[in-house]
């Protein structure tokens, strides 16, 4: 194709790499939200009431406000570890296992290690960190070594993962006085504060704030950003160019996984204080659609916030308005579908342009 | 006795391999044609409740099957749209469509489904397909209707496959989708049919799951089954004869889970179910992936 016809197609595909992209995800989002509502109408129940509801359920009293502000931190924490590697051309659908895995071994931790609080405390955290990094490492060297699609392995460890958390919990780890599966609760003085003390906001809310801004600057303003985005985007060029691919998607990955061992650790030692069924909620597995819609480290806080007032706020909606919070996932997939069909259009629009 | 317990654990190995080969083989159609159906766990509980609804509000479970059907078509065609015409990338399609059927299935059983009363499908069997099939249907009675379905289709996607012209085309629009477009090969054609395909097989895989098995429907009932079928795949390195035999393994691996819950000794039954993720794991490190199709999750471009 001649160069001075591929002008307008090119730079409409550069405008929506940025600008448009925010766009985009805005226009998915607020359509969502439409769709959302005319779903609580059909359920028959008031819009306006249901929102009221949604906004108590998320915000009104300090236990509500700290259930949503820890799965904002879980929820970002998640999307990060999707977008970190993401960049580097490493689609993490591992999330959700990570996440388990950093939690069980946080558990571990706690229960089996003989240290006065601020110790064991440390210890757990290191751990969860680690766990969720190994975690990534068996998808990460079958990539490597023998050229495995990260998407299927790692979903497979998803679900190993899950596996293995209830076979902990309902085993070794299990609390001797539950009769379903759970570890024992964490011993007060192991638990993560809150800041200010008796305030509803946790302190692993700074955390995962320190850590989205720091992935910011690490992804936008550092020579490792530019590597991940060299790899990502044209891995043989990024080679040719002399990057150590391999040594920056393994270092992207493990630290993405990284921080889904630690949102684990952290919804653990702050907020669930119990590894038990159904403890994780699908934490990990939102990440994705948050990181896609997010788009970056910031869009990642932003959207991660907007998903966990809908999810603790969904809950209190059922109960006052018998609006089912099932409705959640609804609004978790449809913006994403939205996204991608606006977004695989306009590019496509873009080609047209080209070709004429 | 012995005997009567060995067919017994094979009915129950049959009963939980037969969701997962309908969703296995809705996968395998998908990739052989360049697709990674990450969805069919979406298509499979969309299926599950269009069974449970078509059976409960006609009272006949073979129009259950039949409702479970078009919900596969209609899942199919959302996908292809996405996927092959747009194209949207296929990993991140798949796992939002995924989310957004557990959320529409859940939200459309409760408005459904009032004052929390389950809705208990009649279990498809043999007897109501009518009298004209007695002679046959009296023979087969020991095998479920979807579950025969599942192994003729499983022998007839092979056959397909393998030894015959469309099945070479199909496999070749997987393995490079530009060299079958060079050869006049409609690739979008190919597998936007694979996907509703696939998609019907999906959603067939949730009718056996609620028909054949647990008569009800359930918040996210099939709890990542769709994914096994996706392990027995890989497992089976993406032939239909081999896939059949992984799925009998899982299948096993979850009968067995369920006997060693029931008997309360033993192995914890969730290592039981860890089986499928870490054999298909085991294989990629052994074998690689090498014998997948090459074309698998790349989107065609026209032109």
């Amino acid at each position: 194709m001649p160069m001075s016809l591929s002008r307008a197609g090119t730079r409409l595909r550069r405008l929506m790499k940025t600008r448009t992209s925010i766009t985009l995800a805005g226009m998915s989002l607020l359509f969502s939200l439409l769709a959302l509502w005319i779903c609580v109408y059909l359920a028959g129940a008031d819009p306006y009431e249901a929102l009221t509801a949604m906004f108590r359920g998320a915000f009104q009293g300090r236990w509500a406000l700290r259930t949503t502000l820890s799965e904002w931190v879980a929820i970002t924490l998640s999307g990060l570890a999707v977008l970190i590697p993401y960049r580097a051309g490493f689609f993490n659908v591992g999330g959700q296992g990570q996440l388990e895995m950093g939690g069980v071994a946080a558990a571990v931790v706690i229960m089996h290690l003989p240290a006065p609080p601020p110790l064991a405390l440390a210890a757990a955290l290191t751990a969860c960190v680690l766990a969720g990094a190994l975690t990534a490492g068996i998808p990460l060297l079958l990539r490597l070594s023998r050229g495995a699609s990260e998407v299927t392995t790692t979903i497979m460890m998803n679900f190993a993962a899950m596996r293995f958390m209830y076979a902990m919990i309902t085993g070794p780890l299990q609390d001797p006085g539950a009769w379903y599966g759970t570890t024992p609760i964490v011993p007060a003085g192991y638990r993560l504060p809150l800041f200010p003390p008796g305030s509803g906001i946790p302190v692993s809310l700074f955390a995962a704030v320190g850590l989205a801004l720091g992935a910011w600057w690490l992804l936008s303003r550092t020579v490792f950003g530019l590597h991940l985005r060299a790899v990502g985007g044209n891995r043989a060029a990024a080679a040719a160019a002399g990057i150590a691919v391999d040594r920056v998607l393994i270092k992207a990955v493990l630290m993405g996984a990284a921080l889904a061992g630690l949102a684990g650790g952290f919804q653990y030692l702050g907020h669930t204080l119990r590894v038990a069924e159904g403890w994780s909620k699908t934490w990990g597995l939102v990440g994705i659609p948050v990181a896609l819609l997010g788009g970056s480290p910031l869009g990642v806080l932003l959207v991660g916030f907007l998903f966990a007032v809908l999810e603790t706020g969904s809950r209190s909606m059922q109960a006052l308005t018998g609006v089912p919070a099932a409705l959640v996932f609804v609004f978790q997939g449809l913006p994403v579908l939205i996204y991608l069909a606006l977004g695989a259009g306009l590019r496509r629009m873009g080609d047209a342009v080209d070709a004429k | 006795m012995e005997l009567d317990w060995w067919l017994d654990f094979l009915l129950a190995v049959l009963r939980a391999a037969t969701p997962l080969l309908f969703c296995a083989l809705g996968v395998l159609a998908c990739e052989r044609a360049g697709i990674l159906n990450i969805g069919v766990e979406g298509s499979m509980l969309a299926g599950a409740l269009a069974a449970v609804l078509g059976a409960v509000f006609t009272g006949n479970p073979w129009l259950g099957v039949a409702a479970a059907i078009l919900t596969g078509l209609l899942a199919g065609l959302v996908l292809a749209g996405m996927t092959v015409y747009l194209p949207a990338d296929q990993i991140a399609t798949g796992i939002a469509f995924n989310l957004v059927s557990i959320g529409v299935t859940s939200f459309i059983y409760r408005l459904l489904v009032e004052g929390g009363v389950r809705l208990m499908a009649p279990s498809l069997n043999w007897g109501q397909a009518g009298g004209w099939l007695e002679p046959l249907t009296a023979r087969l009675a020991i095998i479920p209707p979807l579950t025969l379905l599942a192994l003729i289709l499983v022998i007839g996607v092979q056959v397909l496959l393998f030894s015959t012209g469309p099945g070479l085309l199909w496999r070749s629009v997987g393995e490079s989708a530009r060299a079958a477009h060079a050869a006049g090969l409609s690739v979008l054609r190919v597998r936007s049919l694979a996907l509703l395909g696939g998609s019907v097989l999906g959603a067939l895989g949730g009718a056996a799951l609620t028909l054949g098995w647990v008569p009800t429907f359930v918040d996210n009932m099939t709890m990542g089954r769709g994914f096994i079928g996706l392990a027995a795949v890989y497992f089976g390195r993406w032939r239909p004869d081999l896939m059949f035999f992984a799925c009998l393994l899982f299948g096993a691996g979850e009968a067995l889970a369920f006997r060693a819950q029931a008997m309360g000794a033993g192995l914890n039954p969730y290592y039981y179910l860890m089986l499928p993720y870490v054999l298909t794991l085991a294989a990629v490190a052994i074998v690689g992936m090498a014998m997948g199709p090459r074309d698998a999750g790349k989107p065609f471009l026209r032109g």
